[in-house]
């Protein structure tokens, strides 16, 4: 992997190196940064093709199932000799004793795990249809192991089921594309309004930039949660969820551009005051060019510094938004409508594996941060 | 001279860097003493290691700077100590009581104490930029107090007396009222001055002085430098004067040192060094400068190419790349060795030493 | 070139004046400063940090927009011009004619850019029709005159020291054929033996380029190595302006005389006699009356305190003292040449 290929500073292609060559040669020697990519990476790649790595689709769940623990596994048959990896169905019984309805392993038939099986059809990139699956069961007879009707006959949730009975690994994949991407709308309506009017601020300076700072001054004094409250209440409950999440989410990144702003406002003074642009200017460069050829790609590293700084925070909002019931709602999914699961505290006593949404979400917050450290390092080069 | 002995004798110092990269040896063998009372005057371009030479001696580098060799410190009892074995005492890890110091070395505790008692004290240090060696945050005479009272006088009353005489000694007028202003209430002068009372208020035995005047104009320049003199033949210490700058080593030097690439190059007094330079690297230095009130050359003399990073340094001069009287085959296999040419001219160079022969 | 060629008017300096006004407070960074520049020659100023001097070479290259003054122009043209008051249009063909050299050869290149992007900035500026392969041609032309290896022009700045980076910012300003540059401390940020050979480049330029400079610096050996006038400033003000030799052997401002005699010889034989100063540079904001010098002067009469003196004709030579003609000062003895 050319990721991790070591390179010595003082060759010639060191001397060619652009600034972003540079960064990212910096960046590689930033571990912690390296391996946070790699998991974003990972991530990002596991919410896009959801519907391949779940075993089940978002509409797939099992009344049976409901908070059951993760699915066993059994490596040994019942004579102690190792075999295919195989699963048991789960069955209703009527404990007699105590007049209760128990749920216990069916240990009649054997359900094997298999990889590529076909599944619940879906369309890949919402064009190919296919119904394809990483893993899913299979019967002795290397049927998949559904009814006719497709329903599942036995199940394996290697995470668990939440409160519905469905997978929890799945709709981790599924919540990632909506709890992984809305942030970036967020960012980058912040990044186009904070470059525009931060930089209008910054190059023309005077009335301009007074009357923009004033407006910058009066949006970051807005409560933001109280706000999120009052929009998610007026929106019309008639658009679908995950519609009127984003607009919630725009409408908020309306008034989030303003730190951005700020900063390509310092740094469009800092860099304009610089000799090179003061030559450039004596040279007889236009004022467009030199803010196109100079002054952006002079601070435009920084902002993609912020930005990834940014992003966790966005995440977290996310999440605690759907937490409390003001963001997403079930049955679309998200990480924070998956932790809303834990809400009460005899269902995480019962149900630990219900935390496991928990895992990702601080897993992702905390490949973002390293990751914005890492380009915080490395942003410029020329130190 | 000769029958005094020398306040300070630095034997083959080293500094090495480890870098991604590999080596990184700023300072390759510095030898030099200073004897009570004189100056030396360390001369090199930047990248030289001339600052890293000052600040080994108070032992005050980087973590990531280590120093090898000896620097050999006289103080007040006429006792010997080795500034650096102190300071790889007191960086020693020492864990619960483990790795504890073996015999003939110094404990931990008493490295370090000993160590702050001659940083500040017996040797102390002014820097090339006046106004960032203080905080904007106390008054001068409160930062300049400081030292007064960890190394003199735990009393307040006396501390501050001893502090005003010597605001007042460095010529900063009206020090009372001065001792409670703030640094930028003064000018880069006079701040300058208030720095210079900071490092002598102990009247210390070893001044090292970084650029003192570096980022001073000329006239105040010649102020700061005529006030040093002065307070050297008042409070009798030696200095250790660096810089780049040619003039004001002739004005204020005894000796001159002068570096390259982490090397001293040749040594001897002022007078050998500007009349009879030896070493190709001297002679260019000194027809680089123009000097005012002598025929205008039509061209200065220059050398040609820049400074190499100290980065794997391979045996060999250090200047060989750039010099022109090099001896191929010579100057860049062999370390050229000190060849004394009488007096105290030393020279490091091998075609001096075959003239010599 | 010609004696009358060289002795041809190229710049005129007329009362240039800038005043720098914040929070209500102004401060007169450069109050009517005049001289001349013939075309060929180098011009020296020189003076203490605060003095004006690097905000009078950036008002005359219109980096900075002077408060008041004119600066006359001789184009290559043949016209004269005023380049503080042309405008957009009318600058467009003069604007290369006069250009900078920066102090910092760090900050004064662009590290985004190739260094063949950045020497050939000023040609896709002002001749965007140019063909890509004739400005390379041109860019290396200009590359190797001032000593660069031209190899290296697809290299990024952060590849070359501190010296080499001086080229590029040289070639740079070089590379529109001008006839006038302002060197703002060109050299004082580099090591002796780098200052020694930008210092010799620039004059093999200049001879070669017939270029004019304006060299400013706070290094009175350099100063007056490179120039053949100096003019010495003080507060703003134009103190002393004239020929190098004479005013360096022979000051007629007592400033000049104490600058000099501070300036420390690289030779330890030579007794640094220095002139004190008393007191310290005003601020700015708040001058004294009369006199600007008049308070740290040790010539200062009662005329010096009230009445401002004017910068006059004294033996062929500006100066703005009283007593000019009447005082004796000390500079440098050339008698003692080597």
């Amino acid at each position: 992997m050319a990721l991790f290929k070591k390179k010595t500073t003082k060759d010639e292609s060191y001397y060619m190196a652009s600034q972003w060559t540079l960064m990212w040669r910096k960046l590689q020697k930033h571990q912690l940064a390296k391996v946070s990519l790699v998991i974003l990476a990972i991530l990002y790649i596991g919410a896009l093709f959801a519907d391949f790595f779940a075993p089940y689709g978002l509409e797939e769940f099992s009344a049976l199932y409901k908070n059951t623990a993760p699915t066993k596994i059994y490596w040994k048959d019942e004579d102690g000799n190792f075999t295919r990896p195989y699963v048991y169905g789960l069955t209703k019984v009527n404990d007699r004793a105590t007049f209760t309805v128990k749920i216990t392993e069916d240990t009649s038939k054997k359900y094997y795990i298999s990889f590529f099986t076909e599944g619940i059809e879906y369309k890949l990139f919402g064009v190919i249809p296919t119904n394809i699956h990483l893993y899913g069961l299979v019967d002795e007879e290397g049927n998949p192991a559904r009814d006719h009707n497709g329903k599942a006959l036995a199940r394996i949730n290697i995470f668990g089921a939440d409160s519905t009975g469905a997978c929890i690994y799945s709709r981790i994949l599924f919540g990632g594309r909506v709890s992984l991407t809305i942030p970036f709308v967020s960012a980058a309506i912040s990044f186009v309004l904070g470059i525009l009017l931060g930089g209008i601020s910054g190059y023309f300076g005077g009335i301009v930039d007074n009357v923009i700072q004033r407006i910058i001054e009066v949006l970051s004094a807005i409560p933001s949660i109280p706000l999120w409250m009052a929009l998610s209440a007026a929106i019309p409950p008639d658009i679908p969820v995950s519609a009127m999440y984003l607009y919630i989410t725009i409408i908020l990144s309306f008034i989030g551009w303003t730190g951005l702003a700020r900063v390509v406002r310092g740094k469009f003074i800092s860099l304009r005051k610089e000799d090179y642009v003061t030559a450039a200017r004596l040279a007889g460069v236009s004022d467009i060019k030199i803010i196109t050829k100079h002054l952006v790609p002079g601070f435009l590293s920084y902002l993609i510094v912020n930005l990834t700084l940014g992003i966790p925070g966005s995440i977290l909002g996310e999440t605690s938004m759907s937490y409390l019931g003001l963001g997403m709602k079930a049955p679309a999914t998200s990480w924070g409508v998956l932790l809303k699961e834990t809400e009460d505290l005899i269902s995480v006593a019962q149900c630990p594996w219900k935390m496991i949404p928990l895992i990702f979400v601080v897993i992702t917050v905390l490949a973002f941060n390293f990751l914005g450290d890492g380009l915080r390092d490395a942003a410029d080069p020329y130190k | 001279m000769s029958e005094m002995k020398p306040i300070i004798q630095v034997k083959n110092l080293c500094v090495n860097i480890k870098m991604d990269e590999g080596l990184l040896t700023p300072v390759r063998g510095v030898d030099f003493e200073i004897y009570p009372g004189e100056t030396l005057g360390l001369v090199g371009e930047s990248g030289c290691g001339k600052s890293l030479t000052s600040k080994a001696i108070l032992a005050i580098n980087d973590k990531k700077c280590q120093s090898t060799g000896e620097i050999l410190f006289r103080d007040e009892n006429d006792e010997i100590v080795d500034i650096i074995a102190l300071e790889k005492a007191s960086k020693r890890r020492e864990f619960l009581g483990f790795r504890k110091a073996k015999p003939g070395e110094a404990d931990k505790k008493t490295a370090i104490r000993r160590l702050r008692t001659i940083r500040g004290k017996q040797i102390s240090m002014i820097f090339q930029e006046p106004m960032v060696a203080f905080s904007p945050m106390y008054t001068i005479g409160n930062q300049i107090n400081e030292a007064t009272l960890l190394h003199i006088t735990k009393d307040p009353v006396a501390s501050k007396q001893i502090t005003l005489d010597m605001m007042k000694m460095v010529g900063i007028a009206n020090a009372e009222k001065r001792y409670d202003q703030y640094p930028h209430e003064f000018s880069g002068g006079m701040l300058q001055r208030a720095l210079i009372s900071m490092a002598l208020v102990c009247k210390p035995r070893l001044l090292i002085a970084d650029e003192p005047t570096t980022a001073l104009d000329v006239t105040i320049q010649a102020q700061i430098l005529e006030l040093m003199q002065e307070l050297q033949k008042e409070l009798g210490m030696a200095i250790l004067f660096i810089t780049h700058d040619l003039g004001t080593v002739a004005k204020m030097c005894d000796r001159v040192a002068v570096m390259y690439l982490g090397k001293i190059v040749e040594t001897g007094t002022a007078k050998e060094i500007y009349k009879n330079p030896q070493h190709p690297y001297t002679k260019g230095l000194m027809g680089s400068v123009h000097k005012i009130g002598t025929l205008k050359q039509d061209k200065l003399f220059s050398i040609d190419g820049t400074v190499p990073l100290a980065l794997n340094l391979q045996p060999g001069c250090g200047f060989y790349e750039r010099c022109t009287e090099r001896i191929e085959g010579v100057c860049d296999k062999i370390d050229p060795e000190n060849v004394c040419l009488g007096g105290s001219h030393c020279v490091a160079c091998h075609r001096c030493k075959k003239e010599a022969e | 070139m010609t004696d009358q060629q060289k002795h041809e008017l190229i710049l005129q300096v007329r009362n240039v004046s800038k005043v720098f006004s914040s929070k209500g407070v102004n401060v007169k960074a450069v109050t009517n400063v005049s001289f001349d520049v013939h075309k060929g020659e180098t011009i020296g100023i020189v003076g203490e940090s605060g003095c004006g001097k690097t905000t009078l070479g950036r008002c005359i290259v219109r980096a900075i927009e002077a408060s008041n003054g004119e600066v006359i122009y001789k184009t290559l043209a043949g016209e004269e011009v005023n380049f503080l008051t042309l405008d957009k249009k009318q600058m467009k063909p003069v604007r290369k004619e006069i250009q900078m050299i920066f102090q910092d050869p760090y900050s004064s290149l662009d590290p985004r850019m190739t260094v063949l992007d950045i020497i050939g900035e000023p040609i896709k500026a002002n001749y965007p029709k140019m063909p890509k392969a004739e400005r390379e041609a041109m860019v290396k032309d200009i590359a190797a005159k001032v000593g660069l290896n031209t190899t290296y022009l697809m290299r990024y700045p952060h590849a070359f020291s501190g010296g080499q980076r001086q080229r590029i910012g040289i070639a740079r300003a070089l590379i529109l054929k001008p006839q006038v540059i302002v060197c703002d401390e060109a050299v004082s940020a580099l090591d002796v033996s780098i200052q020694a050979q930008i210092i010799n480049l620039l004059k093999d330029l200049q001879r070669e380029m017939e270029l004019t400079y304006i060299f400013i610096s706070h290094d009175l050996s350099v100063v007056e190595h490179i120039s053949d006038k100096v003019g010495v400033m003080y507060l703003g003000k134009m103190v002393e302006f004239g020929e190098t030799e004479k005013l360096f052997a022979n000051p007629k401002h007592p400033y000049t005389e104490a600058l000099l005699s501070a300036v420390p010889v690289a030779d330890p034989e030579v007794e640094m006699d220095r002139i004190p100063l008393k007191g310290e540079i005003p601020n700015p904001a708040n001058p004294p009356s009369g006199c600007y010098f008049h308070e740290r002067c040790s010539y200062c009469t009662e005329r010096c305190k009230t009445e401002v003196p004017e910068l006059r004709e004294v033996d062929g030579r500006m100066v703005a003292c009283h007593r000019a003609e009447e005082l004796s000062l000390r500079g440098f003895d050339y008698s003692t040449v080597e």
